[in-house]
């Protein structure tokens, strides 16, 4: 399967963005493919190391690192539900507990549909608003059982492509 | 009693979204920047702000000039600003805040660094769940670019330098300056020490300056309005300027407020409406997760980084967290833990062997299951930890060890109930997925559990 | 020059010392984990922490990361280093299985030792241990990850030593993983080194798995025969049998480390092909019955026909101590001989590369490692030397350039320029970067008129070789001439064989080359000829086609070469882990390699499976094979020769007494031989004909080394550039038939820009020794299907 223009094209700007260190596109290079294929195939793998003149062994060396990163497929949606003190103060586990049941996955499983993975995650930088999770780049507040039911309906709706980083 | 206080970082915040250029330059922003470039030398400006005793709001509180005097004098070729925004450490969100207020504000911070330091290229070092954040900077950039204000021959001084955003793929060690730099540089971000710092070899091997978000956003008031008058708005004697504090957990009004370095707790716990009914302060964490648990005798603690050091405390990244009477400590501790735990980046022993240790001795006492023994072990290895190749195990270390100086009897209540006293559910034994896999795993994602990452 | 205190002893260490290289120096060995000689200091296992009393630096700190200052007092047992080491060794121990019965590094095991001296005995932690799943690294290394202390040695000796990239880690925090991106071979030709620099059994050394514990092995110092670098070795065997060959450091020659062919190709010594027992006229028989028959046939030649009848040809893969005995039996005798080299020239050749180094312009490994610039003319590293590979990275690492000029394709852990130029332009282009004035352009375009995509980057390199104060030419013994006379470049001659250096001091000025002696078989002049741990095939395929002409052949050796096969008395010599001996390097260094073990057939094939074996014979089976010397010794006494006590002292300056552990420079070098004429042009129309190593099995222990062996590409390949292939009508990847002498072999063709115009790289293989020099259509074809 060949990447369609738009990926490649992308990936060929976002390198050439940074010319004279292309090492430094490599997380958004993994980005980009992951965005394409839903998570970082080890074909996405291939692309990007022949792309960043990197080996496949240096990008799994960070891909595996970074927890934005996903080496296994995941849902449309990829849930990140923060688990940080805050949140934690703010019973954050049951939130998560809620979330898992309601969806019938384990943490850091993906529903039977494709629509859905939960990860707990660290601090998400939202402690006010406690306790808080993030969608593919936004932000839901002040979590509640009626709130999440509502928030995954909306996102069951919705057509919109969602934004995974960038 | 409330006094009003000056905001300098957040006053643009009434509009409830980012103020735009116009906005900006209307509160006379931008004017430090053009009664700079090409008119004062670089060298003026550093001295600005080392008389302004600005200090590093990103934990360590380093003065940022003395940091910038660290490049070799003479050195020619690129020079780099990295603008450290990965606010990772949990309990922190200041710089999110201060990005969504006034991005301009940001932008003009780091260009006056960056002609200070004489830099050639600024990276935006971002996290991933700020990716509003980056959008935004991108976006407000290329408007300071189409204004003259930033790209090649900046007002037609000469000086050229420019700003792009690096997204990170996430982990709280990327937050450490030279961990950050071999992300950027697209190695894996383990620390590096020995060797020379990264203000004579850093990025590609330049020298490169790394500074918080929010320390560079303080320069525009310093050089337009001169150190005495940043000096002037601290209260502490010898602090220098005003400070986000985040506040957040059992408080009325959690939120980032602006108040004058020195402000004492009670006081900032006011400005955040106070304790919700029916709750008792029990202990605040004063400077975001590696910082200690202060209890409340402290409250009218002047929170800046010299009078907190004195009392044993530390200012850290002024993101304060507020514990009730009905929190146990015992299970927010194991909750920073599990934090530290997975994020570490597993480079020595005491960080990567020691954190998983004392989590488990933790998540047996919090589950009813603790033994007088794992006390001493859980504070042997905390010392252990103190002596770690970088900071982050140190600065887990640190509320570990306070939950045992102020609250060791918490702790007790649990081994002589068996149970947490609480009324917590024992944790689970075996992670939360990242945390979850299984014992079993291989070189790519662990083979058998659910977890991609 | 620091001056410290440690543990109340006062020392002085060279600036930039760590404190536990410091320590050390005292004797005082402070545990360490990451820390290691080549590689530095990581910080990262903590396990090195002493405390600092006074100085520069106080309170508990990791020695490996702290350069010894003036002033320092260190204590290594100060209470609060000891408690806090207890505390990292519990932490390690934490998660390491106690499989330590079952573990090949069992007995020589860091975390072993570090275990009982961090004072850890009994474990408090009440959690479960972490485990992995292994991947499957190659042949060479055993992976068992669930043992791992991460050290980060394996990575940081991989990638930044090495300079490979195919395995490293992966994941952070506690679940970092040292490996591949996916199961695979390790792609690194000195992947052996895993084994000895991982601390644990995480990183073993797979061929010798199982084989045994390791304080059960006969161990000695010995030195690696497989190319003529030297590099030191310790070899262990066990039940009759070398089960391991493991990396000795030798600061001045190969440091730390060896490349895998050192390391994995020992197997033709206990190889079941290896003809143990003396054979008379192909029939198996006792040693004393096959002396003294080759005693009497060799008397009956003389006797016929003259002592002038009788020749000796040795080899450059023998001892000094057998090549000096082999001098004396000729001399004894009245032969011709001994004849080590192929051709006169080769001869010469190697002769002048070691005059060349008189004067102290040797080099060793070492100080490559820290040259400034290196030329490497006419060598090809990996390939030729491989562990010149590795001290050229740890150059480059430090800012030096490294240019490589060589006919053949070259691939290298490191950023160099090749030069890919057929070897008659080689002197050229070595002139323009030797001088001491930086060749301009228009030099360059005259010295190379036909190679313009090479004239940027010498117009690179030539003022960098200009500017270099310690600049290093390698090279060839062909192109021993161009040793510039400038004494600000070094010298590095490489060259083909463990012993060719020997053999070249021994071997007289007039002695006889394998042509000569051929020739002379020819013309009949020579009737009988003692072979000695020579291949006449390999070294001269004239040679080997004369042999038929003699009245008498005897060969004496342990490898099943074609001229054992053609011997008329066979005597079976011992192995250089059997005998010992002593080998001079191509630096004209000589090191001494100890015998590890008596010969005699391996337990393992003698029980037949069986255990205990059941064969109660009073002497052990395959033991007949005596030290090479010894042979001729003997066999001078059986045809009552007065053969003289020579020693090699008298062709080296250096007695056998006089070899010290890390090895000594001859002293009496060929003086101011004949410089070989610089390679020319080939004669008429063709492509010159050069010849390439490949890591495993060309090298001639390798090729009888079962695992060396099943490493080795499976199909030869001919390499040409794309306008000779063009030229001759043949495309990449095509199937070839090459005509050598009356034989036909199979290759296939590979297409390259990185091999020189005018030249055909073919395998160093003795099947391929009979190639004329130059080579055209006729020779090489495409293979009718
Ligand atoms: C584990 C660790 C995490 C850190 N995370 C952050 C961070 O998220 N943001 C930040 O500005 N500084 C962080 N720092 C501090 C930086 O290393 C560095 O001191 C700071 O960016 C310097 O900027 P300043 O002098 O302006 O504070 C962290 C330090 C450590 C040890
Ligand atoms: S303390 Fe050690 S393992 Fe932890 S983050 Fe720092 S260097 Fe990495
Ligand atoms: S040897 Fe010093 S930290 Fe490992």
């Amino acid at each position: 399967m060949s990447l369609p223009d738009a990926v490649v094209a992308e990936i060929d700007g976002v390198i050439a963005a940074v010319e004279h260190h292309k090492r430094e596109a490599a997380v958004d290079v993994m980005y980009a493919l992951q965005r394409h294929y839903g998570y970082l195939c080890d074909e996405a793998m291939h692309y990007a190391s022949k792309a960043l003149d990197m080996t496949t062994l240096e990008l799994e060396s960070l891909a595996t690192f970074y927890d934005y990163l996903y080496r296994r497929p995941v849902g449309r949606y990829v849930i990140h539900v923060c688990d940080s003190v805050v949140c934690w103060m703010f019973h954050q586990d049951s939130i998560f507990d809620y979330l898992c049941r309601k969806l019938g996955v384990p943490p850091g499983g993906t529903t039977e549909d494709g629509m859905f993975t939960v990860l707990p995650a660290a601090c998400i930088g939202n402690c006010h608003n406690a306790p808080s999770m993030l969608i593919n780049g936004r932000f839901y507040d002040r979590l509640t059982a009626e709130r999440i039911d509502a928030v995954l309906a909306e996102l069951r709706q919705s057509a919109e492509e969602p934004v995974r980083c960038k | 009693m409330q006094v009003e206080t000056p905001l300098v970082l957040l006053k643009n915040r009434h509009l409830g979204r980012p103020a735009t250029f116009e906005e900006y330059r209307a509160g006379g922003g931008y004017e430090a920047l053009i009664a700079t470039v090409g008119k004062r030398t670089p060298a003026e400006v550093l001295q600005l702000v080392l008389d302004a005793d600005l200090r590093g709001r990103g934990g360590a509180g380093f003065p940022a000039g003395k940091k910038w005097q660290g490049i070799p004098a003479g050195y020619v070729g690129p020079r780099y600003v990295v603008v450290n925004t990965d606010e990772m450490e949990p309990g922190t969100f200041k710089d999110r805040i201060l990005v969504n207020t006034d991005p301009h504000l940001v932008i003009e911070g780091i260009i006056l660094c960056a002609y200070a330091v004489q830099a050639t290229e600024g990276v935006c070092f971002i996290r991933p769940s700020y990716e509003s954040d980056a959008v935004l900077i991108e976006e407000q950039s290329q408007v300071a670019r189409d204004h003259g204000l930033l790209g090649d021959n900046i007002l037609g001084s000469g000086f050229s330098f420019d700003i792009h955003v690096h997204r990170s793929a996430g982990r709280y060690i990327c937050g450490e300056a030279s961990a950050q730099i071999k992300a950027i540089s697209g190695l894996r971000p383990n620390p590096r020490k020995g060797g020379p710092r990264t203000s004579v070899k850093g990025l590609w091997d330049c020298p490169t300056i790394v500074n918080n978000l929010e320390t560079l956003a303080n320069l525009p008031g310093i050089v337009r309005n001169g150190p005495d008058w940043f000096k002037s708005l601290a209260r502490s004697a010898g602090g220098s300027g005003t400070k986000l504090f985040s506040v957040s957990g059992r408080i009325s009004r959690p939120g980032c407020y602006e108040l004058p370095i020195g402000t004492p707790l009670r006081e900032i716990l006011d400005h955040a409406g106070g304790m919700p009914p029916g709750r008792v302060l029990k202990a605040v964490i004063p400077g975001g997760a590696s910082t200690p648990f202060m209890p409340d005798k402290y409250l009218d603690l002047e929170m800046d980084f010299e009078p907190m050091k004195r009392a044993g405390q530390r200012f850290g990244t002024a993101s304060i967290m507020v514990f009730d009477q009905n929190t146990c400590l015992v299970g927010a501790t194991l909750n920073l833990m599990e934090f530290f735990t997975r994020e570490s980046c597993g480079w020595c022993t005491p960080c990567r062997e020691g954190l998983p240790y004392v989590r488990h001795l933790l998540r047996l006492i919090e589950g009813g299951q603790g033994e007088e023994e794992h006390i001493g072990m859980i504070k042997d290895m905390a010392q252990a930890m103190r002596s770690a190749y970088c900071a982050f195990a140190p600065g887990a270390a640190e509320p570990l060890l306070s939950l045992f100086e102020y609250f060791e009897p918490e702790v007790r209540e649990h081994l002589r109930q068996k149970r947490c006293p609480f009324g917590n559910p024992p944790p689970a034994m075996r992670g939360k997925a990242c945390g979850t896999r299984p014992p079993t795993f291989g070189p790519t994602p662990c083979p058998e559990d659910q977890c991609p990452i | 020059m620091p001056d410290l205190i440690i543990d109340g002893r006062p020392v002085r260490v060279p600036k930039g010392t760590p404190v536990i290289a410091a320590a050390e120096s005292l004797g005082i060995v402070i545990p360490r984990f990451c820390w290691h000689p080549a590689l530095g200091a990581a910080g990262a296992c903590r396990m090195c922490a002493v405390m600092f009393l006074d100085g520069p630096v106080k309170g508990l700190e990791m020695s490996c990361m702290v350069p010894a200052a003036d002033g320092m007092v260190v204590e290594t047992f100060h209470p609060e280093a000891v408690t806090f080491r207890r505390r990292v060794v519990e932490l390690l121990m934490a998660n390491h299985p106690h499989d330590c019965p079952v573990c090949d590094e069992g007995g020589h095991c860091l975390l072993q030792d570090e275990t009982i001296s961090g004072g850890h005995a009994l474990r408090r932690f009440p959690g479960r241990k972490r485990t992995y799943l292994d991947q499957d690294l190659g042949p060479f290394i055993q992976h068992e990850m669930n043992r791992c202390i991460h050290c980060y040695r394996c990575a940081r000796f991989y990638q930044e030593y090495c300079g490979y990239l195919d395995f490293g880690p992966m994941q952070n925090a506690n679940r970092v993983y040292f490996g591949r991106f996916a199961s695979g071979p390790l792609e690194s030709p000195f992947s052996g080194n895993l084994a000895d620099i991982c601390p644990t059994g995480t990183l073993t050394d797979k061929p010798g798995r199982y084989k045994s514990r390791r304080w059960d092995c006969q161990r000695a110092p010995s030195v690696c025969p497989h190319c003529s670098l030297g590099c030191a070795t310790v070899a262990l065997s066990r039940y009759r049998e070398v089960v391991r060959v493991e990396a000795r450091e030798n600061p001045a020659v190969n440091g730390h480390f060896i490349c895998d062919r050192g390391r994995y190709s020992f197997g033709y010594a206990a190889s079941a092909e290896r003809p143990r027992q003396a054979r008379a006229d192909g029939v198996p028989t006792s040693m004393s019955t096959a002396l003294a028959l080759a005693g009497t046939r060799l008397g009956g030649v003389v006797e016929a026909f003259g002592p002038e009848a009788v020749a000796v040809v040795g080899s450059a893969r023998s001892s000094l101590e057998t090549q000096t005995a082999l001098t004396a039996l000729a001399r004894a005798g009245g032969w011709r001989g001994p004849a080590f080299f192929a051709d006169r020239t080769e001869q010469q050749a190697v002769a002048a590369a070691l005059a060349a180094l008189a004067g102290g312009r040797a080099r060793s490994l070492a100080e490559i490692g820290q040259a400034d610039a290196v030329l490497c003319l006419g060598v090809s590293p990996l390939h030729d030397a491989p562990m010149l590979a590795l001290s050229l990275r740890q150059a480059a690492r430090a800012g030096a350039v490294v240019a490589v000029a060589d006919p053949r394709p070259a691939t290298l852990p490191l950023p160099f320029t090749h030069l890919p130029l057929a070897p008659d332009k080689l002197p050229g282009a070595a002139a323009l970067l030797t001088g001491a004035e930086a060749a301009d352009a228009a030099a360059i375009q005259r010295a190379l008129p036909l190679s313009p995509e090479l004239w940027p980057a010498l117009e690179r390199l030539a003022p960098a070789f200009a500017a270099a104060g310690n600049p290093v030419l390698v090279f060839a013994p062909a192109l021993a001439a161009q040793a510039p006379a400038d004494a600000r470049f070094g010298l590095f001659p490489v060259l083909c064989g463990p012993n060719a250096a020997g053999a070249a001091l021994v071997a007289d000025a007039d002695a006889p080359a394998c042509d000569d002696l051929a020739r002379a078989i020819e013309a009949g002049e020579v009737k009988g000829l003692v072979l000695a741990e020579a291949d006449a095939a390999a070294l001269s395929p004239r040679l080997a086609a004369a042999l038929p002409g003699l009245e008498t052949l005897v060969v004496l050796d342990h490898l099943p070469t074609p001229s054992f096969a053609a011997a008329k008395v066979f005597l079976p010599t011992q192995t250089l882990f059997e005998s010992g001996g002593t080998l001079c390097n191509n630096e004209a260094r000589l090191q001494y390699a100890a015998p590890v073990a008596p010969p005699g057939e391996p337990v393992s094939r003698d029980g037949r499976g069986g255990h205990p074996p059941r064969d109660y014979a009073r002497k052990l089976p395959g033991t007949d094979p005596l030290p090479a010397a010894a042979l001729c010794a003997v066999l001078a006494l059986e045809m009552g020769l007065d053969m003289p006590a020579l020693s090699f002292a008298a062709f080296t300056g250096v007695g056998p007494e006089d070899v010290a552990p890390e090895g000594t420079r001859a002293t009496r070098l060929p003086a101011a031989p004949t410089a070989p004429a610089p390679p020319s042009a080939p004669p008429g129309q063709g492509l010159v004909v050069v010849r390439d190593d490949a890591l495993f099995a060309t090298d001639a222990y390798g090729r009888y080394a079962p695992l060396a062996r099943a490493q080795a590409p499976a199909a030869s390949v001919v390499r040409l550039h794309p306008d000779d292939a063009a030229g001759l009508g043949l495309a990449d990847g095509e199937a070839l038939t090459v005509t050598v002498g009356d034989r036909r072999i199979e290759a296939t063709l590979a297409v390259s820009a990185a091999v020189a115009r005018g030249a055909a790289v073919v395998p160093r293989l003795p099947g391929w020794a009979g190639l004329p020099a130059a080579i055209g259509p006729e020779t090489l074809r495409r293979r009718q299907p």
